[in-house]
């Protein structure tokens, strides 16, 4: 797949332990043995509830690009991490999100965390888990 | 015996059990270095204020916050909030839970933003604020906009209760300990992790101990003697953070993975019956 070189698939396997997620379990959806690693350019950021969602395009080397979706915390929980709408995010930037890929659909992914251009980082999601308590 | 007078009888039960339980806990004494809990003008601990779960801090704030809190709660000996005790189920319940973790909760009730139950809300990543008055207390949590209305004046539950998610509450206060019995349970709910089900005879009875200026001790023992073999409790420490205020929760708004679970679930039944 081209997107190959630029999602570099970690072996590592993050914690996957914490079993908190705000509403949903987590392994539903993604997996937690398939963490992602996305940078490309934002081209939309939707600030809402009960998850926000923000897609990048990711060139490959050839050119092609491909779309990434991600979700990641509601608004109340962004907030708190630090997040402002229409500050923190915005189209055209370049940003490096980590997380997980999600089970039945190829290019999208709960976002853990977002690095900017400054190489500043902040929380975007949950980490993965199983629902837990 | 009538649904009524059963329910009573097992109420009765239920406060004494808990009698018994809470009387180690009378005097909530802080440790060393702790500020003392506030009292209200009728003496009782004042447990006023915005409220999180330790283990909620992980993503609240961040994972130096949560093992702070743990280190302030291993010195103070209080007890660490999940132990990872299996829930005592019996076999059949068990089957039906490890049978919803193999699912990987993906039918969890709280993914159709169906409201949290007692006492899985009290665990949920987000604040709620407890607003104490004389003669009831009142539990504002941030998901699902849920509310608690709890008296605490001596009236029992009422007597027209329908199954519902949160169950009915009366609470009563044990020396330093706010007790409040919840029953009345609908059994749509989950108790405390995935597959954590029970049936409408769960009986709650959950203890909130102010211990210190910053800390509720919080002890939660459910009773369902349809699926579990004996009571079982889990406790979880509330810290205070002043800072906090309650935010608005939507959501429904854009829950994209209900449409991806209930697709899952689609295909799922149309292997089954293939």
């Amino acid at each position: 797949m081209r997107h190959h070189l630029l999602v570099a698939v970690t072996a590592a396997c993050l914690s996957a332990s914490a079993g908190v997620s705000a509403h949903h379990s987590f392994a539903a959806v993604f997996d937690s043995e398939q963490p992602i690693t996305v940078t490309g350019k934002v081209t939309s950021v939707e600030w809402t509830n009960p998850h926000f969602h923000f897609s990048l395009d990711v060139p490959a080397a050839d050119g092609a690009v491909t779309s990434w979706r991600f979700e990641g915390y509601p608004p109340n929980m962004l907030v708190r991490q630090g997040w402002r709408r229409d500050v923190t995010l915005t189209p055209g930037a370049t940003v490096t999100v980590t997380g997980w890929l999600a089970r039945s659909e190829p290019n999208l992914g709960a976002a853990r965390n977002v690095t900017f251009a400054d190489g500043s980082k902040l929380a975007a999601g949950p980490p993965a888990g199983t629902g837990g308590r | 015996m009538s649904t009524i007078t059963r329910r009573r009888a097992c109420g009765l039960l239920g406060l004494l059990a808990a009698g018994t339980l809470g009387a180690s806990a009378l005097l909530a004494q802080p440790a060393a270095g702790e500020r003392a809990a506030p009292r209200t003008a009728a003496g009782k601990p004042d447990l006023s204020g915005i409220w999180i779960a330790t283990g909620a801090l992980l993503l609240m704030e961040g994972e130096e916050a949560l093992a702070t809190a743990r280190a302030a709660d291993a010195a103070a000996g209080r007890p660490p909030g999940n132990s990872g005790e299996a829930p005592p189920y019996r076999p059949e319940a068990e089957t039906q839970r490890q049978g919803f973790l193999a699912r990987r909760g993906i039918d969890d009730p709280m993914s159709r933003c169906l409201l949290t139950g007692v006492p899985r809300i009290k665990f949920r990543p987000l604040p709620f604020e407890i607003v104490q008055l004389p003669e009831r207390v009142i539990m504002l949590y941030e998901i699902h906009h849920a509310f608690r209305f709890i008296p605490t004046d001596g009236r029992p539950h009422p007597e027209d209760m329908e199954p519902s998610y949160l169950g009915d509450s009366v609470g009563r206060w044990e020396g330093d300990t706010l007790v409040v019995d919840v029953t009345g349970f609908n059994d749509k709910t989950w108790l405390a992790g995935v597959g954590t089900i029970h049936t409408e005879q769960l009986r709650v009875t959950e203890r909130y101990t102010r211990d210190s200026f910053d800390t509720i001790r919080y002890e939660a023992t459910m009773e369902d003697p349809a699926v579990l073999t004996r009571p079982w409790t889990i406790r979880e420490t509330f810290r205070l953070r002043p800072a906090e205020r309650i935010r608005e929760y939507e959501c429904i708004e854009s829950n994209e993975d209900l449409l991806r679970i209930e697709r899952l679930l689609q295909e799922q039944a149309g292997e089954k019956t293939r």
